[in-house]
């Protein structure tokens, strides 16, 4: 199921730490950074990998919400519709990537380009609204900027 | 000395424990939910709440430790309004669904409610809501009334250590579930049902059934599964057993249980138990009343006795019988019929090590607490899977290992995988050679004892004797790395005083009593204590009840002059010194028309012997073939007169466990049939040998002054689990003499198995258990389906992926099944159990016999195996 290489790497990070299930954070990033997202048969085989058992890799991937369990798109936007995101308009930009790119919260573009999790705080208040494109960060965001800004992400 | 008060009452602690422990133990109840004796603290549901005096806050009573001068208050206003408001957090998803669910009644939280209140909620959103899963064939998942305690998973992680089912996702939308999501693919022991303090967790057993209430009344008795005996409660409405619970804390297993003593009970109301004494009339069986079957057999017994003499007739005795049972079974064959051919299940394996070892070290040397695995400071196993074969005992193993104890394991032993410190798995068949490399490896570890007592000096000598054999060579012939082997025998040498836990698969070999050698000084070089896996419930039982071709009751040796005469004293009849056969000798001398009659009580030997063709041409050659037994078994069929027995939960009497603690039977429901050893003594008094006994008290009235094992045991005084070896008996303390213990030869120590030949081999049982587990509607629909386990290198060789048909050939004949693969598996061994009628192991398994150990091999089939339908086709078609 998991590529040799994504293996190897398991079982470097493996032999960092005391016990296989303190690896176990760090292993499924690299499975999610390596597939996009966190397949049953990929976790499983994560449990596999660790010797740690499959039930409880799977009551972890679940916990923490950085873990997808769906396939998503090239690209995922998060986005921030908390307190402050919301006042300064937040749920309005919902409404421009459901219209300009068909895309609902949770859920994928038909081209597989986007996809779109509405975040609770990503910690930029102070210059809310803010989003985070795969790993970047974007805040200050208005109708225009936002377009301009996903135009970069093919 | 710490002194506290808890609700005004002083109470003194040695040490201290929490404040729950310490007010129970004052009788003071607190109420819990997340709490449960049998797991460790986890301040979960808040419900344990207390008032301590000088602490601002309320503290949980379950993490709280004593202090000296604390004064607690656990039923304050502010407690209760705490409670009251815990509760109704919890009512905020709980569905109030009480009418329509099972557990209603027994249930913790609906208890609390009713006590603490609130009697209604004030909470206006819905409630989350996840559909009741009925994916599997046993457990049902409720998670809507789930309350996140998490006792179920902290049960499977801590204690039944299988870690199959976990909290999903988080806050409220977590449930707990199997991988799956759905089907679970876990060991079933249901502990997880025990501890579910709401109905999230359900048998679908017994779904809707019933209501606790109507339960008429509770059996604590003995489970009949396996040679552990774990205390279970059969809980009785009308004439039929509702369910099979275990008594928390209580019993040797204090409060677990396995898949088979929890759902395996329903065989006892199997529609096809045998209702009726069947006589063979013009080929078929035919009904008969029981004095027509009686006055059948004990004419025919009769006349073949006159004709052939004593020694032409054989019994088969079982372990799933009482001692009692037994008794009466050997008496009669002995006394009346006047025949040492008897024999057992016992005979396969467990007799003749338990023979060996207690030969060179005494009587008495396998019994040993269970409980004393997870205390000693090293486990060894070998021969078996003990959390298959025994797995309320393969729990002490994996507790052990959570406490650090090293587990050495050798042979493939998937249940131990996650908890073995060194695992070795040797190419099938090749033990001996690495039993061997561990014994000459001690041997100059460890200095041999100076001890003068005679044993100490037989086995220093069959020590010495041993040819030695290096690291490498017996890597080579184990095809495992001989720094492995030298890591195990670190971790061996390093114990003190091991458990070693020996299963049948390492007897059943054509170098089988050499195992046994080697093992015993292995046992002698690390002064270990040996457990032996028992399948049956009463294996011991069999043994210490003299159902063996050369032991008396109270495992007496019958060639000694002075047992035998005590016995012939008792009875007045002079019992043969000759030994009788073994059941393989005999099942050989029915097909050399030696043995002409065969009185088989509830075993099924052609099921349960390799080889079920020759098996069944050789009974179907004796004249006379009487089976006692509960279902119609394929040795059954074969009779000429069949007698409908009763199952463990219809009749009385004890069962000897493994450790041989004797535990009592209690009977719940009525049967048809009769009970064993009442039909034995009816057509004894026919054949005009007068046993009058009324009950099985009385029989274990005689026992206690026939065999000086059993010496003054009142039948009444075996009450709950506590009556351990050696009881008051007397058992033989010394060794007896070695002589005629072949030495093996280096060559016999290193036999190199073929490398491209590929061996049929037997799988370990975890939700089989011969005829009982076929009959069980709830145990076959965990694993319904026959199958063969394949290495992971042979099946990549043939291209099999899990699911796949193949067709596995032998000389003896060929199956089809399903095979699963296994990457720990070595590559030239396919496993198959023996629980699907014509599709087992014993059909292609040739009949091979250890003249030693007087048993079958299965290390004697070679198999071809070819792959006929991929598992996508089966699917199609």
């Amino acid at each position: 199921m998991l590529n040799e290489r994504v293996v190897i790497e398991i079982n470097r990070i493996k032999s960092k730490y005391h016990d296989a299930q303190s690896s176990l954070l760090p292993a499924l990033y690299v499975v999610q950074r390596e597939y996009g997202w966190l397949s049953p048969d990929a976790v499983a085989a994560v449990g596999d990998v660790l010797n740690v058992p499959r039930t409880t890799v799977k009551g972890v991937a679940t916990f923490y919400s950085m873990f997808r369990h769906k396939p998503m798109g090239r690209h995922l936007i998060q986005l921030c519709t908390n307190v402050a995101c919301m006042i300064m308009g937040a749920e309005r930009l919902v409404d421009i990537l459901k219209t300009r790119y068909g895309l609902e919260p949770n859920s994928t573009t038909d081209d597989g380009r986007f996809s779109l999790v509405v975040m609770e705080c990503i910690g930029a208040c102070a210059t809310a609204p803010a989003m985070l494109v795969d790993t970047d960060f974007y805040d200050n965001l208005t109708e225009e900027r936002i377009a301009d800004i996903l135009e970069n992400y093919k | 000395m710490i002194t506290v008060t808890i609700n005004g009452k002083k109470i003194q602690l040695e040490k201290p424990v929490t404040i729950l422990k310490a007010a129970s133990m004052a009788g003071i109840k607190i109420p819990t939910l997340c709490h449960h004796e049998a797991l460790e603290s986890y301040g979960g549901c808040r419900l344990c709440l207390v008032e301590i005096e000088k602490m601002p806050r309320l503290q949980t009573s379950c993490t709280q430790y004593v202090a000296d001068g604390m004064v607690v208050w656990t039923e304050t206003e502010r407690v209760v309004e705490a409670r009251k408001a815990m509760l109704e957090f919890l009512l905020i998803n709980h569905p109030l669904d009480c009418p329509y669910c099972d557990k209603a009644g027994e249930c913790e939280l609906q208890d609390l409610v009713v006590k603490y209140g609130p009697s209604t909620g004030r909470f206006a959103e819905g409630k989350r809501t996840h559909p009741e899963s009925y994916d599997d064939p046993i457990i049902v998942r409720n998670m809507d009334r789930c309350i996140l305690c998490a006792r179920c998973v902290r049960m499977c992680d801590k204690v039944q250590c299988a870690s199959d089912i976990s909290i999903t996702n988080r806050s409220s939308k977590s449930f707990v579930e199997p991988f799956s999501g759905g089907r679970y693919n876990c060991e079933y022991c249901g502990n997880c049902l025990t501890v579910c303090p709401v109905g999230a967790i359900m048998s679908r057993m017994h779904k809707h059934a019933y209501r606790p209430w109507l339960i008429e009344k509770e059996v604590d008795t003995v489970c009949s599964f396996c040679g552990v005996g774990c205390s279970v409660v059969l809980q009785v409405r009308g004439n039929s057993i509702v369910r099979a619970v275990p008594k928390t804390g209580k019993g040797l297993n204090k409060g677990l249980l396995c898949n088979r003593g929890r759902f395996g009970y329903d065989y006892v109301s199997s529609p096809v138990r045998l209702d009726s004494p069947l006589i063979r009339r013009d080929g078929k069986l035919q009904r008969a009343t029981w004095s027509e079957a009686f006055i059948y057999i004990a004419g025919e017994l009769k006349r073949i006795k006159e004709t052939y003499g004593g020694s032409s007739i054989a019994g088969i005795a079982s372990g799933r019988c009482t001692n009692e049972d037994n008794y009466v079974f050997q008496k009669f064959m002995r006394v009346v019929l006047g025949s040492n051919n008897i024999d057992s299940a016992a005979g396969f394996a467990y007799a003749p090590a338990q023979k060996f070892f207690e030969r060179i070290f005494g009587q008495g040397v396998t019994a040993n607490s269970i409980h004393g695995i997870s205390n000693s400071d090293g486990i060894l196993v070998i021969g078996g899977d003990p959390t298959s074969v025994n797995p309320v005992l393969g729990l002490q193993i994996r507790s052990a290992h959570q406490k650090n104890i090293p587990v050495v394991t050798i042979g493939y032993m998937p249940g131990l995988k996650r908890f073995a410190t060194n695992r070795l798995i040797p190419s099938p068949f090749a033990e001996t050679a690495l039993l061997a490399a561990l014994v000459s490896e001690l041997k100059s570890k460890r200095r041999l004892s100076d001890e003068k007592a005679a044993f100490a000096r037989d086995i220093n000598t069959i020590i010495e004797n041993i040819p030695p054999v290096s690291l490498n060579e017996a890597g080579d012939v184990c095809r495992i790395s001989p720094s492995d082997i030298n890591n195990t025998v670190d971790a061996i040498s390093n114990m003190t005083n091991p458990s070693i836990i020996i299963g049948r698969d390492i007897l059943q070999r054509s170098e089988g009593h050499t195992n046994l050698l080697l093992l015993a000084a292995l046992i002698y070089l690390l002064n270990g204590r040996i457990y032996l896996l028992s399948e049956l419930p009463n294996e011991q039982g069999l043994v210490d009840m003299g159902c063996l071709p050369d032991m008396l009751p109270g495992v007496r040796p019958l060639a000694v002059d002075s047992f035998r005469r005590r016995y012939d004293e008792f009875f007045g009849v002079e019992v043969a010194s000759e030994p009788g056969m073994s059941i393989v000798e005999m099942i050989d001398g029915a097909n050399s028309n030696k043995i002409k009659a065969l009185y088989v009580m509830c075993e099924d030997i052609v099921f349960n012997i390799p080889n079920s063709r020759y098996v069944k041409e050789a009974l179907s050659k004796s004249e006379l073939l009487v089976v006692q037994d509960i279902f119609m078994t394929e040795t059954a069929q074969l009779a000429d007169v069949v007698l409908p027995s009763l199952s463990w939960a219809e009749k009385e009497g004890s069962y000897t466990n493994l450790e041989r603690r004797m535990q009592m039977l209690k009977k719940a429901v009525d049967g048809k049939g009769m009970e064993d050893w009442q039909a034995i003594a009816e057509i004894s008094r026919m054949l005009g040998f007068d046993m009058n006994y009324r009950s099985p008290k009385d029989v274990m009235a005689e026992i206690a002054r026939v065999s000086p094992l059993h010496k003054d045991i009142a039948y009444d005084d075996i009450v709950g689990d506590g009556f351990m070896w050696p009881y008051k008996g007397e058992p033989l303390r010394h060794g007896m003499s070695i002589e005629g213990i072949d030495i093996p030869d280096a060559k016999s120590l290193l036999k190199i198995s073929d490398n491209d030949k590929i061996y049929a081999g037997m799988e370990n049982p975890l939700f089989y258990s011969e005829n009982l587990s076929r009959n069980s509607s709830a145990l076959s629909s965990i694993s319904p389906e026959p199958y063969a386990r394949i290495g992971k290198a042979l099946a990549t060789k043939l291209s099999i992926i899990d699911g796949d048909y193949v067709n596995i050939s032998a000389d003896a004949g060929s199956i089809e099944l399903s095979a699963r693969v296994d990457s720990d598996l070595p590559e030239n061994i396919v496993l198959i159990p023996n629980n699907f009628g014509d599709k087992g192991i014993f059909n292609v398994m040739n009949w091979k016999i250890n003249p030693v150990i007087k048993s079958f091999v299965l290390d004697c089939t070679e198999v071809v195996i070819k792959k006929i339908k991929s598992a996508a086709e089966e699917v199609l078609a």
